[in-house]
C-alpha cells in the first residue's frame, strides 16, 4: 500500500521558475503556470516550495500543490489570495508574465496517486485542497484511463468553485468519473446538490463502498481533513487506504 | 486514525522538503513507530510543529517527539530518538 | 544573501522603518505576533499550576498560582526578537522578575551558574543565570494588560527579551539550576547555546 519509491536522488535544489501564464480561477484564486528549465517531472499530489527575495535580502517561502499533471510540460500552481499574507498578495497583485521566482521540488511521496495505483479512487477536497486532487484527475484523463473515480468537493459557493468548468467538462466526457459538489455557504436557486458541510451521511452516499477497496485522498483545511478522514474510518474504510494533506487551520 | 483533539495544524507533508534532505527514500511515505507508545503511522500523516524554526514531528497518539529536524547554515540536524524505527 | 534572483517588486511587509538601532542584524519589524510552538498548546488549569525552583533534585521553593500572584509584580516593556527574523518592539508584559523569585525563595545567590527551564509539554531551554539576574529575566503572566493567551505561553512563560525569543520558554513550570550549561530542546539540535540577537547567535556554529 505504501509507495516508498526512492527519492529522485537529486538533492532538492532551488531552480528558477518563469511565469508563462496567469489564469483567474475565482475572485480570490489564480493559477500561475510556470516553466522551470530542467524540471524532472512530478507525481500527481506533490507540491513545490517557492521562494521570493526582496531587494533588501528578505526572503519568504511558501508551499503550493502542483495542480498540473505530469503529462504537462509547464507547472501550474493554484494559489488563494490571503489578504494579510506575505506571499499570495504579491503573487496575485504584482506578478506578471515573464517574472521569475525560485522554486524547488517536487516534494512529498506520500500524498500521491497515479494510474499505476489503480482505482477506485475517491478524492475529497475542501477549498484550495482541490488543487493536488486536480493534478490526479488531469493525469487520469490525460492517460485516457478509466479507473472509477469520484471527487467530492466542498466549496462555500458556486463562484468559489475552482476549475468549475473544467470539472464539469471532465465529468461530462467520462462516465467513470463522478464529481459531487457541496456548497456550504450559499446555494443558487434551484440548486439540487448538497448544501452543507461534509458529514458521515454524505460520505456514505457518495463514496465507493469499503469492500471495493478504494484509495482515498483528503485535502484542505486541517479541520476539514480531520473530520472527513474520521468519517471515512467510521464508515469502514481502512485507515491505511486514506491519505491526507492538511493545509493548516484555515487552508490558505 | 482518531483526529487529535489538540487540533494540530500541519502534517508531515508540510515538513517534507526539510525531511527529504536527510533520506535517500521518500520519507513522507515511510511508516514510523513511536518509541514511547508503539503507535505506527505514516510520516505524512503525523502532526508537525515549529515550522519554520525546524520540524518537530510528534506521535499523533501520545504527543511524544518522534523527529526533530533543523536546517542551519552550518549543517542539518536530525534527532530521531523518539522513533523506534522508520520503515520504508 | 546567496545568489537568489530578486523577485521584482516583492517587498517585505516587515520594514525596518527608522528603528535601525533597535532592530538586531537580520531582523525585520512585525506588527503582528506570530505563534511558533514545538508542540500542542497545553491546557493547564490555574488550580493545577505551580511554579518551582529546584537544584540537583532538591526543591528550593514552589508557588501555587495565587501565591505567585502575591509575589512582587513588575511591568516590563521590551523589544522581542525571534530567530525566524521577526522583531516586535515595545511589547508590554507583567510578571515576577528572576531577582524577586530568588529573594522570595530566600536565596542570596543562585546555587549554580546555569539553569534549565522545564515547561508543560516537555519543552526545555537552558540559560546562564547571568542572563536572568539584574532584571534581565522574569516569569510573566500578563501581556498587553491581559492574561497571556495559552497559544502565546499562558498562564506563565519565561521572559528573557535580550536573547532570541525561543529562550522565553512558553508554559514554564520549573527552573532547575545546574552546574554546566546543558543544552535544551533547540540548543541540542542546531540552535545556538546562548542566542544573543545582537551577535546574531542563531545557530550552533555562529
Amino acid at each position: 500500500m505504501i509507495d516508498a519509491r526512492p527519492a529522485s536522488g537529486r538533492r532538492l535544489e532551488w531552480q528558477v521558475a518563469v511565469v508563462c501564464d496567469i489564469a483567474v480561477e475565482t475572485p480570490r484564486v489564480k493559477t500561475f503556470v510556470v516553466r522551470v528549465d530542467g524540471w524532472q517531472g512530478h507525481s500527481p499530489g506533490q507540491h513545490v516550495d517557492i521562494r521570493l527575495t526582496s531587494e533588501d535580502g528578505y526572503q519568504a517561502q511558501r508551499s503550493y500543490s502542483i495542480a498540473s499533471p505530469p503529462e504537462d510540460e509547464l507547472i501550474a500552481l493554484t494559489v488563494v489570495c490571503v489578504d494579510d499574507g506575505e506571499v499570495s498578495p504579491y503573487l496575485h497583485r504584482d506578478l506578471r508574465r515573464g517574472d521569475k521566482f525560485e522554486l524547488r521540488g517536487p516534494i512529498g511521496g506520500y500524498f500521491v496517486w497515479t494510474t499505476a495505483a489503480g482505482g477506485p479512487v475517491q478524492l475529497i477536497g475542501g477549498g484550495s485542497g482541490v488543487a493536488p486532487l486536480m493534478a490526479m484527475l488531469r493525469h487520469r484523463e490525460r492517460r485516457d484511463h478509466h479507473e472509477r473515480a469520484m471527487l467530492l468537493y466542498s466549496s462555500r459557493s458556486v463562484e468559489e468553485i475552482i476549475y468549475r468548468e473544467e470539472l464539469a467538462a471532465m465529468a461530462g466526457r467520462d462516465p467513470d468519473l463522478r464529481i459531487i459538489i457541496t456548497l456550504t455557504s450559499q446555494q443558487p436557486e434551484r440548486w439540487a446538490g448538497y448544501g452543507r458541510r461534509i458529514d458521515k451521511a454524505m460520505l456514505a452516499d457518495v463514496c465507493f463502498p469499503p469492500e471495493t477497496n478504494p484509495r482515498s485522498y483528503v485535502c484542505g483545511p486541517t479541520p476539514f481533513v480531520e473530520s472527513a478522514a474520521q468519517f471515512l474510518v467510521e464508515l469502514g474504510h481502512d485507515p491505511l487506504s486514506i491519505k491526507t494533506e492538511r493545509f493548516g487551520p484555515t487552508g490558505g | 486514525m482518531t483526529p487529535s483533539d489538540t487540533g494540530f495544524a500541519l502534517d508531515g507533508n508540510a515538513a517534507a522538503s526539510l525531511l527529504q534532505e536527510f533520506f535517500a527514500c521518500e520519507v513522507t511515505a515511510a511508516s514510523l513507530r513511536c518509541a514511547a507508545c508503539g503507535a505506527t503511522r505514516v510520516v505524512g500523516a503525523l502532526p508537525v510543529y515549529a515550522l519554520p524554526m525546524g520540524a518537530v514531528l510528534r506521535c499523533a497518539d501520545c504527543e511524544h517527539v518522534l523527529i526533530k529536524a533543523v536546517d542551519t547554515p552550518h549543517g542539518r540536524w536530525l534527532n530521531m530518538m523518539g522513533a523506534e524505527y522508520l520503515r520504508f | 544573501m546567496n545568489d537568489s534572483p530578486i523577485s521584482r517588486g516583492f517587498r517585505s511587509p516587515r520594514q525596518t522603518d527608522n528603528l535601525g538601532n533597535r532592530i538586531p542584524p537580520g531582523q525585520y519589524l512585525t506588527r503582528d505576533f506570530p505563534v511558533l510552538s514545538a508542540g500542542p498548546t497545553p491546557h493547564r488549569s490555574l488550580d493545577q499550576w505551580s511554579f518551582t525552583l529546584g537544584y540537583d533534585g532538591t526543591l528550593l521553593d514552589s508557588w501555587t498560582w495565587s501565591q505567585f500572584q502575591d509575589l512582587p509584580q513588575t511591568n516590563i516593556t521590551a523589544d522581542i526578537h525571534c530567530v525566524t527574523k521577526w522583531s516586535k518592539i515595545d511589547t508590554m508584559w507583567q510578571g515576577v522578575t528572576f531577582d524577586d523569585l530568588l529573594r522570595a525563595a530566600g536565596l542570596r545567590a543562585p546555587p549554580a551558574p546555569y539553569l534549565m527551564a522545564h515547561c508543560d509539554g516537555g519543552y526545555t531551554t537552558n540559560l546562564a543565570v547571568d542572563d536572568l539576574v539584574g532584571g534581565k529575566g522574569a516569569v510573566v503572566t500578563r501581556y498587553a494588560g491581559a492574561p497571556i493567551e495559552p497559544v502565546h505561553g499562558g498562564p506563565a512563560r519565561l521572559f528573557v527579551p535580550h536573547l532570541y525569543f525561543w529562550k522565553s520558554a512558553k508554559w514554564v513550570r520549573r527552573l532547575s539550576f545546574m552546574e554546566t550549561n546543558k543544552p535544551g530542546f533547540w540548543e541540542s539540535n542546531g540552535y545556538h547555546i546562548r542566542g544573543d540577537p545582537w551577535k546574531e547567535e542563531r545557530y550552533d556554529g555562529d
